[in-house]
């Protein structure tokens, strides 16, 4: 609950400070959101699971947004451009559904 | 995503490994929660009061950073689309602007075109200015009009191929139809040409661009007319013409629209100065030097040399 809390009060945060995001910055960021979405809905189902954990929780989610954007970044210098992010999206795209599909499964035992 | 090793600790069963497509879909939550959850198991006990707050603080800062990050996206996704679309319609609203200018400076050169003439008839008396107004005429540097010939060409309608979806066949006009049918009106005896609007004289260009036909080097589109001032019998001489034919064939073959029609009282506009790059306006002894080129000492024929428009 206080996860959640804290997960809205980002929002605010962003909706508020309203920041400008640097033009180098601005190709990572789609990626970035979907690295998080993926670390959102594991920790969401390992909550569901009992097995959460804090320091799993930050750990995944930084080095999920980091490898995320280090893929980009070498796509981009390798020339293959939007090729390893689709690489990228794919991977994460199918856990956020492995793990939305277990939570779904909790939530309502179907 | 963090590493996989001691994945599985809990399955001691499970002897090999699957790959990874195989494992992403069947397992999709990250291994190092099993692994910490195992870890707590084994330990038995709860972490000490210090680590699990500091641990929990530091996954409640990045539950902030993840809205963050959320609600930064999300304005930032936002921000984008109306950046591009007004990239777009300011590129269009660049492209009227410099149309109307265009426009605006071509009326005022049309202005001082006939301002000139009007002070230069004014200075030069009768007989020398009529001559000069001739020789505009003919060279395409004056409006001239006169009864004459319309040659309209137009691209076949689109016809897609009915399996492909695929454009079948040369069903357009191309350059060189438009230069046949200029250099057999001049051979029919046309004094003053005109595709579409813009004279042609003795320097014009007929050319094209990848899909678009280039009238010294501005753009015609379709359906293009072709008009020429000249004599009665020029509709007669080029009927019987190669252009004609070809193109009447042509016409019937591929559905593209040709037709020829005689036309009173056309008007056809002056052409631009030509740019000279080699050639040096002479001061000839008359008071009639003027920037325009001169045709030669046989000034006073005015019909412009057959061989000249198309090419």
């Amino acid at each position: 609950m206080i996860a959640v809390l804290a997960l809205l009060a980002g929002v605010v945060l962003g909706v508020w400070l309203d920041p400008t995001v640097p033009a180098a910055l601005q190709p990572y960021l789609p990626i970035a959101v979907v690295a998080a979405l993926d670390a959102v809905f594991g920790g969401v189902r390992a909550k569901l699971d009992r097995i959460f954990d804090d320091k799993q929780f930050v750990v995944s989610f930084i080095s999920n947004v980091l490898v995320a954007a280090l893929i980009v970044y070498l796509g981009d210098q390798l020339g293959v451009g939007g090729q390893l992010s689709t690489g990228v999206v794919v991977v994460l795209g199918v856990r956020i559904f492995g793990n939305v599909a277990a939570i779904r499964r909790h939530l309502f035992r179907a | 995503m963090t590493g996989t090793p001691g994945e599985g600790r809990g399955r001691a069963d499970r002897v090999y490994a699957p790959d990874f497509l195989t494992e992403l879909f069947r397992n999709p939550l990250d291994p190092g929660y099993a692994d910490a959850a195992a870890r707590r198991r084994e330990r038995a006990e709860p972490p000490s009061g210090w680590r699990h707050w500091s641990a929990r603080s530091v996954a409640l800062v990045v539950a902030v950073a993840l809205g963050f990050l959320f609600a930064v996206a999300y304005r930032q996704t936002l921000e984008a689309e109306p950046g591009r679309s007004q990239a777009r319609s300011g590129l269009v609203e660049q492209i009227r602007q410099r149309e109307t200018d265009t426009d605006r400076l071509s009326v005022r050169a049309d202005e001082l075109r006939a301002e000139v003439a009007r002070q230069r008839a004014a200075a030069l008396g009768g007989s020398e200015a009529a001559r000069l107004r001739n020789l505009e005429a003919g060279t395409g540097l004056g409006r001239v009009r006169g009864d004459g010939v319309v040659v309209r060409l137009a691209d076949a309608p689109q016809k897609p191929d009915a399996v492909t979806g695929a454009d079948v066949g040369p069903s357009r006009v191309i350059y060189s139809d438009l230069q046949g049918v200029a250099n057999d009106l001049w051979a029919a005896g046309a004094e003053a040409i005109a595709i579409n609007g813009q004279r042609l004289t003795a320097t014009s260009t007929i050319r094209s661009a990848g899909q678009a036909i280039l009238v010294d080097f501005r753009p015609v589109t379709g359906p293009y007319e072709v008009s020429a001032i000249g004599p009665g019998s020029m509709r007669d001489r080029y009927e019987d013409s190669r252009s004609a034919l070809t193109m009447r064939k042509v016409a019937e073959d591929t559905g593209l629209s040709f037709g020829v029609r005689e036309a009173e009282d056309l008007t056809l506009p002056a052409a631009p100065e030509p740019r000279l790059r080699y050639a040096q306006p002479s001061v000839s002894p008359s008071p009639s030097a003027d920037r325009s080129v001169s045709p030669g000492p046989t000034g006073s024929r005015t019909s412009p040399s057959p061989s000249g428009g198309g090419r």
